[in-house]
């Protein structure tokens, strides 16, 4: 049932992934970007973490796809020309870099795996990863002041 | 198991970066750099489950925050860029070409 369902949502994942790579039209594109990520949330729960396909779900197949389809329709990019071809080996050569600097990690014997609830991962970011969360808030803080900053129409 | 993951990881990680070589438009080549960075993030959940630890789990966590910070100010960009140029296409923006 597992693999049924893992073959189900990598073919998902895989057929969104091409529609926004290979999709001239941008709005197109952005959807299945979307749905791509949603997807993605079902391998997180399938890899037994809840709490991640939640935010998974919240902020990059929710809040990115819609902020991007805004972008789209104010800059007026609706339609692109298809893109140019002959750069697939490039990206053949880098898939295959990255495979092969996971497939070295991959040997460990396998240790028994408990799903991680959202209450280990939260006492766990609080605790452990402290700093590194309350940097990622100030980087936010900063994000969005820059974008606003970046974004503002010029004073004449 | 855990191969296969890695197998949908990797085809991610070639897909964004076929998109970012070859997209005419910033924003599709912000929407590929989405792909690769959830490529990534992918590999870590799944060596996370490998060691049986949650601090992979953190660290994605982490990683989403950084992604969404990166949108908004690369988005913030292309509409600034847009205001300038009327355009978004990439190719328009070479000055720097030699």
């Amino acid at each position: 049932m597992s693999a049924v369902g893992f073959a189900i949502l990598a073919g998902l994942v895989l057929a969104g992934a091409l529609v926004v790579v290979l999709s001239e039209n941008v709005v197109h594109a952005a959807v299945a970007l979307a749905f791509t990520f949603f997807f993605i949330a079902g391998l997180y729960l399938m890899l037994g973490s809840p709490m991640l396909a939640v935010i998974q779900f919240a902020v990059n197949a929710a809040a990115i796809p819609i902020l991007t389809i805004f972008i789209i329709m104010t800059t007026q990019s609706r339609r692109v020309r298809p893109a140019s071809g002959a750069l697939y080996l490039i990206a053949v050569v880098l898939a295959g870099a990255f495979l092969y600097g996971l497939w070295g990690l991959l040997g460990a014997p396998q240790t028994a795996f408990r799903p991680v609830s959202p209450e280990g991962l939260g006492a766990r970011l609080l605790s452990v990863t402290l700093l590194p969360f309350e940097v990622a808030s100030v980087l936010l803080l900063l994000a969005m002041v820059g974008a606003i900053v970046l974004a503002r129409r010029l004073e004449k | 198991m855990n191969t296969y993951y890695l197998l949908i990881s990797a085809a991610l990680f070639a897909l964004g970066a076929y998109g970012v070589l070859a997209r005419r438009s910033a924003i599709l080549v912000f929407m590929s750099v989405e792909l690769m960075l959830n490529a990534a993030n992918l590999a870590l959940v799944v060596f996370a489950r490998e060691q049986g630890s949650p601090a992979g789990q953190a660290v994605a966590l982490l990683l989403i925050a950084l992604a969404a910070a990166e949108v908004a100010v690369g988005l913030a960009l292309v509409v600034a860029i847009y205001r300038t140029r009327e355009s978004t296409l990439v190719d328009d923006l070479a000055e720097l070409k030699g």
